[in-house]
């Protein structure tokens, strides 16, 4: 059954457009990861669906019927951290459930499965001013719990979470996604993309490509990639870099990760010409492509110049 | 009733635990209190000091009453906005007057609390009224005016204000200097003349006015605000200012992008 049905969408804020034509489907109990850089258009499309932003233009649907008309069965967490930081976890649910028409008591009994469900029962009655940021977004997805909510839509849930936090909110979504429900991720982030059943790539408002990891990173038409950590970057090193990487040179947090075809050849030789200029490299080694190298494979193709201007500090 | 109840009870717990709310609305008024019964009665005659006192302790309650309305409220709506919940409540099946209505009655709430600790602040420091048991309900709907013209300049404010910290100082400020130019903190006869008509025109000092004189009398009021054109452009003004605030609030707080 189809849950979200998008077609020929366009989004113009003043002269603007953020949205340029997307049209998508999202069958039911679906795992959906929106991935882009900032400013792709990921949240508008997001916002969209769930209500929050009018379209210019373009056919949104919920189940066959207009977004506004199904709110109850939508449960939307935004960016920011919504829940109060002066009420307590239980009251902060408490809230919801109540905004979602639950009569006091059904509430409270709800509540109390959901924090046992979430993990939070313990901490329950301390304020949300006390929680780590984990425990508070895993507060704020539980609103997605309530049993009439079919569809979840996440944006960018997991931006400023540490590692362990980051690891135990994406379990939070699985298990979701096991209770039948429809989620729909935003994210900039390829490592949270990949456990999702089907990945859609937009880039500048439109969707370059679309399919589960594997389709996509096979699309791409990388077998391999070379990750190069370096201890500083500069142009002289990005200079040598690309030398090497006929298909590409992406900039990461940690240093350099070079597409090319003779990856195995090419490490020996990267290693002596940084050396020859005088910089050291931390690491080497070589690895299968992820989402964020398909990401970028793509849209180099697609868009060349602007893509090798591009900061691509937008990816982690 | 789901929504309002549950919007009231969020707002009610979030102004009775913030600290800087507590603060303003009532330690600041209540330190007021005290200052002016202990520090600037001293000179007058024994007999009317307790008069001079009630007269301060009803000022000072409308002050807690406007710092409420033009501080609290705007701030409330703006940490709202800023943390992206009035976002998560545009995509729930949530009715922005539902929301409005739990939102005020929380505030009217808080209202009533501090304003009575501060009347029982000022009771404890020697004020006494001599009104009557009809005047003290006419009272209640001059406290009433005032709740609405400090709530509409609050939502005008917490509207077109998008941070917390900008939003609650612009409301303090508001508060601070009207309620200093309108002879909320100083007798009516020591205005000059500009801003005496400014304090019968503007709501709050108006209808503080007509307070003190249903429970203290003329005397200590320095006019009769009681006249029908007077009470008539108080109770107008009042609730335009609330008009404006709540089509404001549900334009631009509620309107989907």
């Amino acid at each position: 059954m189809l849950a979200i049905n998008i077609e020929n969408l366009y989004k113009k804020y003043g002269k603007q457009m953020v949205l340029k034509g997307v049209s998508l489907k999202i069958q039911e109990g679906e795992f959906y990861a929106l991935m882009g850089p900032n400013g792709a258009g990921k949240t508008t499309l997001a916002g969209v669906i769930a209500s929050v932003i009018l379209p210019t233009e373009g056919k949104v649907e919920i189940y066959g019927k207009k977004p506004q008309f199904m709110k109850r069965f939508i449960s939307y967490v935004p960016q920011e951290n919504f829940s109060s930081p002066m009420l307590t976890g239980r009251e902060n649910l408490m809230y919801f459930a109540r905004l979602m028409g639950y009569s006091k008591d059904e509430a409270r009994k709800l509540v109390n499965e959901i924090l046992e469900k979430i993990g939070l029962s313990k901490d329950a009655d301390k304020r949300v001013s006390k929680y780590s940021g984990g425990m508070r977004k895993r507060l704020e997805i539980a609103t997605a719990f309530f049993p009439n909510i079919k569809i979840l839509i996440l944006d960018e849930p997991t931006a400023g979470l540490d590692p362990s936090a980051r690891r135990e909110f994406l379990g939070l979504i699985q298990e979701m996604r096991e209770e039948g429900k429809t989620i729909l991720l935003v994210t900039h982030i390829g490592a949270d993309a990949e456990i999702a059943s089907k990945v859609c790539l937009m880039n500048e408002g439109k969707i370059v490509a679309e399919g589960t990891p594997e389709e996509l990173k096979k699309k791409s038409g990388l077998k391999h990639v070379l990750n190069v950590e370096t201890p500083v970057k500069s142009e002289k090193v990005r200079a040598v870099l690309s030398n090497f990487g006929e298909k590409g040179l992406l900039e990461t947090d940690t240093g350099y990760r070079i597409y090319c075809d003779n990856a195995e050849n090419v490490s020996p030789e990267i290693v002596r010409a940084l050396d020859k200029i005088g910089y050291k490299i931390m690491k080497i080694g070589i690895e299968k492509p992820t989402l964020e190298d398909a990401f970028f494979k793509m849209t180099k193709k697609e868009n060349r110049d602007e893509i090798d201007e591009r900061d691509n500090s937008d990816f982690q | 009733m789901n929504v309002i109840t549950a919007t009231f009870n969020k707002t009610l717990k979030e102004f009775l635990r913030e600290k800087s709310v507590l603060f303003w609305t009532i330690v600041w008024p209540i330190i007021w209190v005290f200052i002016d019964c202990f520090v600037f009665v001293s000179g007058a005659p024994k007999k009317v000091i307790p008069y001079i006192k009630g007269s301060i302790t009803i000022s000072m309650m409308t002050f807690a009453l406007t710092l409420a309305g033009m501080a609290n409220l705007p701030g409330n709506i703006s940490r709202d906005k800023e943390r992206g919940l009035l976002t998560k409540l545009k995509s729930m099946p949530v009715s922005p007057w539902k929301d409005f209505i739990g939102r005020i009655l929380g505030l009217v709430t808080f209202s009533c609390f501090a304003s009575i600790l501060v009347m029982l602040t000022g009771l404890a420091c020697g004020a006494r009224f001599s009104g009557t048991i009809v005047s003290v309900f006419q009272s209640i709907i001059f406290f009433l005016i005032i709740f609405f013209a400090s709530a509409g300049i609050g939502l005008i404010v917490g509207t077109s204000i998008r941070h917390v910290q900008g939003a609650v100082m612009t409301g303090v400020g508001i508060s601070v200097v009207t309620a200093s130019i309108s002879g909320l903190f100083v007798p009516y006869w020591s205005l000059p003349s500009i801003l005496q008509r400014f304090s019968q025109v503007y709501p709050v000092s108006s209808a503080n006015a007509a307070i003190i004189y249903l429970l203290l009398g003329e005397s200590y009021v320095g006019y009769n605000p009681l006249g029908i054109n007077q009470v008539t452009t108080t109770i107008i003004l009042s609730f335009s200012l609330f008009v404006i605030g709540l089509v404001l609030y549900s334009k631009f707080c509620w309107r989907r992008e």
